[in-house]
């Protein structure tokens, strides 16, 4: 293992260096939320809703108001004049409800925050949380989104009775004609289970009220920082150059932190009520009925295609559980899913129909992937079962549709232009190193031995970059400042705001070849709205294609301006800078950059018409997004007598472009694939039919632990991307993306010969040991 | 979640009638109830103590007895509320003579809400049959020695 030792020509990019942000986090010294105290602290606790759908007769907050400690207590008429929690997206047909901090006169979903308990110690708050009384009229609750959609549902909004939040239609190609002139369809409902996102830090938020020039900070456990400045001023009505917001240490968010939550609006509001600075920290067994949930897809697919093999058209239905209200980017979620239904495939026919819908329940929203899994494990799903259907091997009924290398950039049906691949390299790659035929060998064998062996493979495409700024409510560019501090040291400002990326280490690696500077000079800053110049955050595998653009772009600039004064230095015309020195290109004299640094900042004298200082700042808008892809193929095995599956082999091979570090991709790789195993095995949201939560803790909710998952095998093609100069893709959720659908598709090739043809997640024991002793039906 | 099942008790049916409606009696043999008052006719006010899996809590609630059809049965409904959620039932008792004693059949459906069916659901249906067990057993044991 290489550490992160080199020397200035030494090349960092493609190094597997280890991250430079772990020795504060396995030391215990990164500051989180949880860690920030100042002086006069208050904490806040939050009084939620038993039930999923009731009035509310009244709220008795006397005793709580009359318990020592407590400060104060606010309910649903104390924040009525202040902002609805607000969702960005803008769809023809969308129908927002006014989503208050706090419940009105009903409650909408378990969970739901009713009122907010403030007291100067935190256990206090908590216990004070007892002792408001609030009376609630419970009223009937629907949960199923297809339960929601049929008459007489009960409606989640009054004035919305048929409980549809939006619809988007999207059609490419002729998909009709497509399906007359077709051999064979085949259809399959298939469900991606909500899920919850189970960042390892909780939520919470830390707001601190300056009266005397009336300014708030508030640090918050986010993956949007700026965004959220934006976003809080608006709901608090206040002008946001009033307002600073840091995100410190964030552990984890997996798209859940991209969000304005109620309670992080709701502690700004305190800290300004009260004058004094206000904690607020979410409890895990809040975390499942508060943060948003992921998936929550219902999909009709019908596949239509010759009896060659080759794939001609999709029809989809999709059905998005919104839950009762919308966040941020709620609608947004199917319509991603819409744009890579067709997966890696060239046909041209595509007809989607996206319903969202009201139900009882906590929020969708982004989590890994964000609707990219859902229609990956569709198309997956799809083409196996059209394999199964033909009897023809899914290997070769995928290669025999893969758009082909020669057709990038390739306009799908769905409007997006994939920049680059070579799809059928990377599943040849990963045929070939899994040993598929020999597998295939064994797997006759295993059958006569009565052993259940299957071999699952997905490949899969997927959004990167995110991205154009017309795809994206608030801009999809990026930001970056660089600084050559007067010792030569650099300090990089980036506006995205990594959460356990490692970008300080990518980012650091990026700077130190383009400056040519040892990495150990390099400094990366990011989270705080008032250091950091604008920028728009962490999400959608953004940091290294867009910001680090934006950091490679502002390097170059900086570079120009450090060969004006490295000319104004050696008193030459004709100079280059290279390595940490600049040249002239006559005489052969240099100059280091460590003499540059200090003379462009403190004179005496500066080159004509140069501003002092070394500095450059970039905003870096992609023309266009980047599309990683990649296979993955897993062995696995049932045991008949429990149903228990066994996965015996994992290999990913991806192409996310190019590689800064392979350690931090496998990283990725690994994390996505234990999210994505965890969705196809074990993890479910679950509400019951009286709209209760029952999966609240994890006891109940199956996050795979660590003996959970297998040993992962990876590989790479490197394919790079047009899209930046960087050649990089991203692979935030690769692996996310590619595990469900291969661990399902394992497991239904496990159980094809009893006739198995679909089963959906989690593929519980239980579930399979069905499927098993009934002969495959289920 | 729906609840049944039935109970011998050495008693004959208007004994059993009488002490399955005494507060005084229901307030020692309900498991976790610390006190059980009569506020109306058929509606009393009840505090007991609920443990489930990791979380315990005192609930407040109501018994309202209704449908009275002396001496064979009767329909209880209980709602409760405290900081680990909310619990609504709904039971049908009926007294059948059987071998000298009676027999209680018990059919109800019992509801909860809030953090007691977030953590405690897997527990539920067990934690119920022994609160159940333990409310008979505690009443038989109360009907042998009534002046205790």
């Amino acid at each position: 293992m290489e550490t992160t030792v080199s020397k200035k020509t030494e090349r960092m990019v493609g190094k597997p260096i280890r991250r430079r942000e772990d020795p504060r986090l396995i030391t215990g010294t990164a500051t989180y939320v949880e860690d920030i105290e100042l002086p006069g602290m208050h904490y806040a606790a939050v009084v939620r809703s038993p039930h999923p759908a009731a009035n509310i007769k009244g709220i008795d907050t006397r005793e709580a108001e009359q318990h020592p400690g407590v400060v104060a207590v606010y309910t649903g008429k104390d924040i009525d004049h202040l902002g609805a929690v607000p969702c960005a997206i803008s769809l023809p047909d969308l129908r927002i409800p006014h989503h208050h901090l706090l419940a009105q006169d009903r409650v909408y979903y378990v969970g739901h925050p009713v009122a907010v308990v403030v007291a100067s110690d935190r256990y206090v708050a908590a216990d004070a949380v007892d002792l408001v009384e609030v009376e609630y009229e419970p009223t009937d609750s629907v949960s199923e989104p297809e339960e929601a959609l049929k008459d007489g549902a009960p409606a989640v909004h009054a004035e919305w009775p048929d409980n549809v939040a939006f619809t988007h239609d999207q059609a490419g190609g002729d998909v009709e004609k497509a399906f007359a002139e077709a051999d064979v369809i085949v259809k399959e409902r298939i469900v991606s289970q909500r899920l919850a996102p189970s960042a390892m830090e909780p939520r919470g938020t830390v707001a601190s009220w300056n009266s005397g020039d009336e300014t708030l900070t508030v640090y918050s456990s986010t993956q949007i920082p700026h965004i959220l400045r934006l976003l809080m001023a608006g709901v608090l009505g206040l002008p946001e150059h009033k307002l600073r917001v840091i995100a410190p240490e964030v552990g984890g968010g997996f798209g859940s932190k991209c969000e304005l939550y109620p309670e992080e609006a709701l502690t700004a509001f305190i800290a300004m009520k009260i004058g004094k600075p206000v904690k607020w920290v979410l409890t895990r067994r809040d975390e499942f009925l508060a943060t948003i949930h992921g998936r929550g897809h219902v999909d009709y697919y019908e596949l239509a295609a010759r009896k060659d093999g080759t794939m001609l058209g999709l029809k989809v239905k999709i059905i998005q559980d919104v839950g009762s209200f919308h966040m941020l980017l709620t609608p947004a979620m199917p319509t991603l899913s819409v744009l890579m239904l067709p997966g890696l495939y060239r046909f041209k026919n595509v007809d989607a129909k996206v319903v969202g819908v009201f139900t009882h329940r906590m929020a969708t929203d982004l989590y890994r992937g964000a609707g990219r899994p859902e229609a990956t494990h569709g198309i997956e799903r799809m083409v196996e079962v059209l394999a199964a259907e033909l009897g023809m091997d899914p290997v070769e009924l995928r290669k025999k549709n893969f758009v082909p290398p020669s057709d990038f950039p390739y306009d799908t049906p769905m409007g997006v232009s994939y920049d680059s691949g070579n799809y059928a390299a990377i599943l040849e790659k990963a045929v070939e190193t899994v040993g598929y035929s020999q597998l295939r060998q064994e797997q006759q064998e295993s059958r006569q031995q009565g052993r259940l062996m299957g071999i699952g493979i997905a490949t899969y495409g997927e959004i990167c970059a995110f991205g154009p700024s017309p795809a994206l409510p608030a801009g999809g560019w990026e930001s970056a400042t660089v600084k050559i501090e007067p010792s030569g040291n650099v300090t990089v400002m980036t506006g995205v705001s990594p959460h356990g990326q490692g970008t300080q280490t990518t980012f650091s690696q990026i700077a130190a070849d383009e400056l040519g500077v040892d990495i150990d000079s390099i400094t990366v800053a990011h989270g705080d709205t008032s250091t950091v110049q604008h920028g728009v955050g962490t999400f959608g595998s953004r940091n290294t294609s867009v910001g680090g653009t934006a950091l490679v772009l502002a390097i170059r600039e900086l570079k120009e301006k450090i060969e004006t004064y490295g000319a104004f230095l050696l008193e030459s015309d004709d100079v280059t800078y290279a390595e940490g020195v600049c040249t002239c290109n006559k005489t052969g004299k240099t100059v280091p950059l460590a003499e540059i640094a200090p003379k462009s900042w403190f004179g005496p004298t500066f080159p004509p018409n140069t501003q002092p200082g070394l500095i450059a700042t970039n905003y870096w808008e992609p023309p266009n997004f980047a599309f990683p892809f990649g296979a993955h193929i897993v062995v696995s095995e049932v045991d008949p007598d429990t149903g228990e599956v066994a996965i015996k082999r994992y290999l990913a091979v991806d192409d996310c472009g190019k590689v800064i570090n392979p350690l931090l991709v496998d990283g990725q790789v690994h994390g996505g694939v234990a999210q994505g195993l965890g969705q196809a095995l074990y993890e479910q949201v679950v509400y019951d039919d009286t709209g209760q939560l029952v999966t609240g803790e994890y006891m109940d909710y199956a996050l795979p632990k660590a003996a959970m998952v297998p040993t992962i095998e990876t590989d790479r093609t490197e394919t790079p991307s047009p899209v930046n100069p960087l050649g990089v893709k991203g692979v935030g959720e690769a692996g996310t993306i590619a595990a469900s659908p291969a661990v399902v598709n394992s497991v239904v090739d496990a159980l094809s010969h009893l006739g198995v043809r679909h089963i959906d997640m989690p593929l519980t024991p239980e579930k399979i040991w069905k499927l098993v002793q009934q002969g495959g039906s289920a | 979640m729906k609840i049944s099942g039935s109970r011998l008790l050495a008693l004959d049916q208007e004994q059993c009638y009488r002490a399955l409606q005494d507060p005084s009696v229901l307030e020692r043999c309900m498991p976790g109830c610390r006190s059980l008052v009569q506020v109306g006719d058929d509606t009393y006010a009840m505090k007991m103590k609920m443990a489930l899996a990791s979380i315990s809590g005192l609930f407040d609630g109501k018994v309202r007895i209704a449908d009275r059809n002396f001496p064979h049965g009767f329909r209880l409904l209980v709602e409760g509320s405290g900081r680990i959620g909310f619990l609504k039932g709904d039971g049908l008792l009926q007294l059948t003579p059987e071998n000298g004693g009676t027999s209680v059949g018990y059919e109800g459906e019992v509801r909860v809400g809030g953090t007691i069916s977030a953590v405690g659901q897997r527990l539920l249906d067990t934690t119920s049959r022994m609160m159940i067990k333990r409310f008979f057993d505690k009443l038989t044991e109360t009907l042998a020695s009534p002046q205790q």
